[in-house]
């Protein structure tokens, strides 16, 4: 099996599962009981969160634990759309974004909230003087992630950050899912970021927002008490620790494995370059994804042409209905080229032999498929 | 005039054409039908809507006239709008 859809999720890492395991064994107590047990247990969330908040930069209060992205997305737009909806009703995004930011901002929409997208260059960077423009008074979220997950483009999210920073009822909120463990990100300029810990080898059920300072959210979830007010629910110590525990060993070796997927992008893109296919992913995106276009071929055909080699890969984003990929055609300019994409996404667990494996499985069907 | 028009919530063309449609009503007067595309999926199957989102069914008493498929700017929308409305007239 040749696994190349790591954007998607990734498999959880063996040491990673193994500590799950073992706090579900050994910590059964609800870490908010007082007893023995329960201090235990508390005691091994606050140090897994020291832990994350010293690898990420941030502080411990910052960190809210939830079910994955898409939580933290919609605690993220929700809860700052709603507790400062009194100073304004203005939201900025791009079209690129994940349906889970999507989603709660169509919701907020249909409350009475305006919302404008920000234009993207041709490298499908936010265009910054587009972002000035549209920014207003009443503006209280700017909603941009920073790597988008089809084609890998990496947003300035430090630029995007100064722009928002001059209107102070503002808030920035960036879903870093597909950067974290990927490539380096700097959250001192963001005011919210969220993320998922399935994308860099943790276990799936489990993700966080960062919050900063003094920024007041309102909860989607109130309840008992938990890590936070602003997310109740009996905090999940193993997932919470298991998550520790991979953000710790994805940055491990960082730069290390960052290179090999670059040195395999190479490899890919070189490889490639021998079929007749079209690569979208360009400069300015993460090594980790390589999205390409099949002209005359579907992408689904050959999705499923890859399967019976056992090689997995990705169309566009599942969740998002329509004939052509946005990412893509943000990129290309080009509708015939963004309703034939193919993502495949690496890792540092890739070898170059699974790069050949998949060029010589490509070159196969695209005959075979071409021929008819 | 009659529209039914299909959204999903998790749809970005959705959300921009919703502004956009939202213009349009403003200027003039249409009966709009809102259904979910996952929500009313009963009622959405009803009317064909294919795999692109969303969709604006336009209507002259119960027959369908005209059909608007994916994202449009807010100038073809609005020139979509003005011709359908001197075939109603």
């Amino acid at each position: 099996m040749i696994y190349l859809d790591y954007s998607a999720t990734t498999p959880v890492d063996e040491e990673v599962l193994n500590t799950y395991i073992e706090v579900t064994k050994n910590y059964i107590g609800n870490p908010n009981s007082l007893h023995k047990l329960g201090v235990d247990s508390k005691r091994l969330i606050d140090a897994a969160t020291s832990s994350i908040a010293s690898i990420l930069k941030v502080k411990e209060n910052e960190i809210i634990y939830t079910s994955g992205a898409s939580e933290a997305n919609n605690l993220a737009i929700k809860g700052i759309c709603l507790k400062y909806q009194n100073r304004g009703k203005h939201i900025i995004t791009t079209e690129l974004e994940h349906s889970s930011v999507i989603a709660p901002i169509s919701y907020l929409q249909s409350l009475g909230f305006d919302v404008d997208f920000v234009k993207l260059d041709e490298n499908g960077i936010v265009d910054l003087e587009h972002l000035k423009s549209l920014m207003r008074d009443d503006t209280i979220l700017v909603s941009i992630a920073s790597v988008n997950s089809e084609v890998g483009v990496v947003q300035p999210i430090d630029k995007i950050a100064s722009i928002v920073k001059g209107y102070p009822k503002a808030y920035f909120h960036s879903d870093i899912t597909q950067s974290i463990g990927k490539n380096k990100i700097d959250l001192s300029c963001v005011d919210l970021a969220s993320f998922s810990g399935q994308k860099f080898y943790g276990m799936k059920g489990i993700g966080c927002l960062i919050k900063k300072g003094k920024i007041v959210i309102e909860p989607l979830i109130h309840g008992g008490k938990s890590t936070t007010v602003f997310r109740s629910g009996t905090p999940a110590t193993p997932l919470i620790v298991s998550l520790a525990k991979a953000l710790r060993l994805s940055y491990t070796n960082f730069d290390e494995k960052y290179k090999h997927v670059e040195q395999l992008n190479f490899y890919l893109k070189e490889k490639l370059s021998e079929l007749d296919i079209l690569i979208n992913s360009n400069n300015y995106c993460v090594p980790h994804i390589v999205n390409i276009s099949l002209f005359d071929i579907k992408s689904e055909t050959m999705l499923h042409a890859l399967e019976q080699d056992e090689i997995y890969v990705s169309t566009q984003t599942a969740c998002s209905t329509g004939n052509y990929s946005r990412s893509v055609f943000a990129v290309t300019n080009d509708k015939e080229r963004a309703s034939h994409s193919l993502r495949i996404s690496l890792s540092h667990l890739t070898t170059k032999e699974e790069i050949d494996l998949l060029v010589s499985s490509l070159k196969k069907h695209i005959r075979e498929l071409r021929l008819g | 005039m009659r529209v039914v028009k299909i959204n999903a919530i998790w749809c970005s063309g959705c959300l921009v054409m919703n502004k956009i449609w939202s213009k349009v009503t403003q200027k003039y007067p249409i009966e709009t039908l809102n259904l979910d595309y996952d929500i009313d999926y009963e009622e959405v199957s009803k009317y064909n809507p294919g795999e692109v989102l969303p969709v604006f069914i336009f209507f002259d008493n119960d027959q369908e006239v005209y059909r608007v498929i994916g994202e449009k700017s807010e100038k073809e929308m609005f020139e979509i709008v003005q011709k359908l409305g001197e075939y109603y007239e």
